[in-house]
């Protein structure tokens, strides 16, 4: 199996006004071609930093050394504009706030075909006619009507249908989905990791999972990195963790699940 | 999924522990963060020497701020003759005039700020804590005042009423409390819902009781912020009014009537305009560096 | 829309007569007339002014005379400028304050926006500190302490331009009172811009925007821009108010003969139909702004039109 995402030493620091915060400690993992990694953890053990920093998404007090290579380009490399260029078009990121993640003023066919007219010079009549066609890959009910409305006029889990649709738009091979359904309602949750599976098995298109509840990465992961306090505690295929976790931090958060879940 | 749940717990003991606060009240956590903010501590020193100046420098002069001097006109300042900082049209020596004027300015200032922040906390805990109709009314009012050229309103009070410096106080308060106002309601509707206020009720305390005990005393940090903002404010309000020779009064004097004069004299005395216009503009600056300074010790969510 | 602007209206027509009402109640309150100060008159000359003025007429009847000739755009005679009406006065000076009033809001709206965007983006570099450093002094010194210092140095100094008299709009002749009117607005808005891009720039849909690739300056213009700018949107009316009492003391200030020029000439002789009309003028234009304000915020943000 070929890996999609190399990535080797990875750590990030932020400048904060108390001094350096090492938030990602040296952590080293790949992501094979087609699956899902799930990568778990509490809220500030460096998860989210991780692929932020891989992306290029950090906020200005933060740095990151270390090296990841995606499809052989190192992504922390000198070239910001071919990395740029990356960002958008073969890798498509989904926050975990659905509500303010998407721009207030703008109609959401606006939003989405924007990044296929600027990486790929599609026309506007083209690139409309793609994000429709996504929108029912998504299941979005209405599409036409979604089209020219404005965020505020959508439910948020039609929200992050969209998010999903403009992440999609450029044919990404690497989806970065960061808590897609924390602040989504069950059933919801349910649908939108459905549409998860269905992008892995009929788009071959590779997932990283970003979530601190470990059922939901139990629903699409193939494997399970699990992180805590900026270090990577361990990891394995999605059975191996589940059923077999090496580490007392895996245990216990395995314990964290009720019985029946299992 | 239980876990959620944990989660959440893990997530406070974590924040607490990074937090490392160990049971520092959130004043002398104020002070500490106002005290390392530089321009707040700069603005501070710089505020007080002009107050202990103001307050004391002219006992120790050898001139009085209304004794004129027909042989010392439009003086340039001199270190010899002891008008340091030269004469008037009248010869009077402006370091004294420039003291004087500064008590004045400085109290205009502080009185009509309390003014107006008696009248705005009254208004504006009354109206978020009855709420309903009332505070409709009440806040619909105060969008109305707010839509009024309200310096126009303290002119047209002048004239009508006189150039009386009491009235200037009052005038000056009287249109300055809308914001005071919003605040006040604002944060007292926050307030209301909180589980001591309705532990106090519940203990059967009368509303006034409840205003006057546990909600006032808890919008302390909003207030003092917005008086040290709302101080220069009147100080530039009362400067305006007396420039255009509606405040006050001959032989009484104020930052405004002095920078008045000072640019009707520039021509021929420089020094009439730059020094008023210095201790103005230096005191207007501390103020608002302290003004900020506070507010984000008070209200740290900038970290 | 209509909605937005009728219910706008609704509030507004009330303020207004409320201002008027307000206006002259305290014309009538006023310690002596305006014609105590002269030598007394003959029993009929002062009858024929009374009359002349409205003055013998009870006073709820003086107040709907009062009313309907302000709606019919009439503000009555002058009681200092006896040849003139107070329309004639008003128009006189409006050309001086609104070129005046005009071009300061632009220069403050163009420059404030620009610089406070600049300094959001450059946070905590060296040209963002000079932007807020200048923009203290324009916040900490007056206009009445600017202007006569700017006409003190480029005027009599340097020579370089007229520190006084309007010279039939004279561009330079303009440049100082523009400068010293505008620069403290300058200074707030471009604080308020400041403050707002770096908070839109920190939200969660700029990342979003960050994450589909997009060049920086597609994700300023397209994405910051249109939030950012709303705080300022909401200020507009504000400032307007203080450039309107600022125009006061900078018309003063440079010898212009705009309406603010009337007004302090009205103010200190107690001339109070002159100063009521200015009064009242003012007040329309400012909620005149207000209603456009609030279409424009209507405008650039959809969310507004649920409400």
């Amino acid at each position: 199996m070929n890996e999609i995402l190399k990535v080797t030493n990875l750590s990030v620091r932020f400048d904060t006004p108390e001094g350096l915060f090492s938030a990602v400690k040296n952590i080293s993992f790949d992501i094979n071609e087609g699956k899902c990694l799930g990568i778990v953890g509490e809220s500030g053990s460096g998860k989210t930093q991780t692929f932020f920093s891989i992306t290029g998404l950090l906020s200005n007090n933060g740095a990151c050394d270390g090296s990841a290579l995606f499809k052989g380009i190192n992504l922390l490399g000198k070239d910001s504009k071919k990395i740029s260029k990356l960002r958008g078009k073969e890798i498509g990121f989904i926050f975990q706030d659905p509500m303010t993640s998407l721009t207030p003023h703008m109609k959401i066919g606006n939003q989405m075909i924007e990044a296929l007219i600027y990486h790929e010079k599609t026309g506007k009549r083209e690139a409309l006619k793609k994000a429709k066609d996504i929108l029912s890959i998504v299941r979005m009910p209405r599409i036409e009507n979604i089209m020219q409305k404005y965020p505020h006029e959508l439910s948020g889990g039609m929200k992050q249908r969209v998010m999903i649709g403009i992440s999609l738009m450029c044919n990404p091979s690497l989806i970065i989905a960061d808590e897609p359904t924390t602040a989504l309602d069950v059933t919801t949750q349910k649908d939108i990791l459905n549409i998860f599976n269905e992008l892995k098995l009929n788009k071959n298109i590779t997932i990283a999972l970003i979530s601190h509840d470990i059922g939901v990465i139990a629903e699409v992961s193939d494997d399970i990195m699990v992180m805590n306090e900026g270090k990577l505690i361990e990891k394995g295929s999605c059975n191996q963790i589940l059923k077999e976790p090496k580490k007392e931090y895996t245990k216990h958060l395995l314990s964290c699940i009720p019985e029946w879940l299992n | 999924m239980n876990f959620d749940l944990l989660d959440r717990e893990r997530k406070e003991k974590i924040l607490k522990s990074a937090l490392s606060v160990r049971g520092r009240s959130l004043w002398s956590d104020a002070r500490r963060r106002l005290f390392k903010n530089k321009a707040a501590v700069t603005g501070l020193i710089i505020l007080s020497i002009i107050l202990l100046f103001s307050l004391f420098g002219p006992l120790f002069l050898q001139y009085k701020f209304d004794q004129t001097n027909w042989d010392t006109i439009y003086q340039a300042p001199n270190l010899q003759n002891g008008h340091y900082f030269g004469t008037d049209g009248n010869g009077r020596d402006l370091l004294v005039r420039i003291l004087y004027g500064g008590r004045l300015s400085l109290t205009i200032g502080v009185i009509a700020t309390l003014v107006s922040v008696f009248i705005g906390v009254t208004y504006g805990t009354i109206s978020g804590y009855l709420g309903g109709k009332i505070d409709i009314v009440m806040m619909r009012i105060v969008e109305i005042l707010y839509a009024m050229p309200y310096l126009i309103f303290v002119i047209i009070l002048m004239v009508v009423f006189g150039r009386n410096i009491y009235l200037l106080f009052i005038a000056i308060g009287a249109v300055e409390w809308l914001t005071m106002a919003r605040i006040v309601r604002g944060q007292t509707i926050s307030l209301k819902e909180k589980e001591f206020i309705e532990t106090s009720k519940a203990l059967g305390q009368s509303t006034f009781l409840i205003i006057v005990k546990h909600i006032i005393p808890n919008l302390a940090g909003p207030i003092i912020v917005y008086i040290t903002l709302m101080v220069p404010a009147v100080i530039i309000l009362e400067s305006f009014l007396s420039f255009l020779g509606l405040g006050v009064q001959e032989p009484l004097t104020s930052w405004g009537v002095l920078i008045s004069e000072g640019s009707r004299d520039m021509e021929t005395a420089w020094w009439l305009l730059i020094f008023p216009g210095t201790f103005m503009v230096l005191t207007l600056a501390s103020l608002n560096f302290i003004g900020d300074g506070l507010r984000d010790a008070l209200d740290p969510k900038e970290y | 829309m209509i909605k937005l602007i009728i219910k706008r209206l609704l509030v507004a027509i009330p303020t207004l007569i409320v201002i008027i009402a307000f206006v002259f109640i305290l014309m009538r309150l006023a310690p002596g007339g305006p014609f105590t100060n002269e030598r007394a008159l003959p029993p009929e000359i002062e009858k024929n002014i009374q009359a002349a003025y409205n003055l013998d007429k009870s006073i709820p009847e003086q107040f709907l005379i009062y009313v309907s000739n302000i709606t019919k755009g009439d503000f009555g005679p002058s009681f200092k400028y006896k040849d003139f009406t107070v329309n004639e006065l008003i128009l006189s000076g409006f050309p001086v304050s609104l070129t005046l009033g005009l071009s300061s809001i632009i220069v403050a709206l163009f420059l404030g926006v620009f610089l406070g965007t600049v300094a959001g983006i450059k946070r905590n570099t060296y040209f963002d500190h000079i932007i807020m450093s200048v923009s203290l002094i324009g916040i900490c010194v007056p206009s009445f302490v600017l202007a006569p210092i700017l006409s003190l140095f480029f005027g009599l100094y340097l020579g370089l331009l007229p520190i006084s008299g309007w010279n039939n709009g004279n561009i330079l002749n303009l440049i100082l009172p523009i400068t010293a009117l505008s620069l403290p607005q300058i200074a707030v808005i471009s604080r308020m811009m400041r403050a707002s891009t770096i908070e839109t720039l920190n939200s969660n849909f700029i990342k979003t925007a960050r994450s589909k690739g997009l060049s920086q300056k597609i994700i300023i213009r397209k994405h910051v821009l249109r939030e950012s700018i709303l705080p300022i949107i909401d200020y507009l009316a504000p400032a307007s108010a203080g450039l309107m009492t600022g125009s006061i003391i900078i018309e003063q200030i440079f010898g212009l003969p705009g309406i603010g020029r009337y007004f302090v000439v009205g103010a200190l002789q107690r001339d109070y139909t002159l100063v009521s009309g200015v009064m009242i003028l003012y007040a329309t234009l400012l909620i005149i702004l207000i209603l456009f304000s609030d279409i424009l915020r209507a405008f650039l943000d959809p969310r507004v039109k649920l409400k």
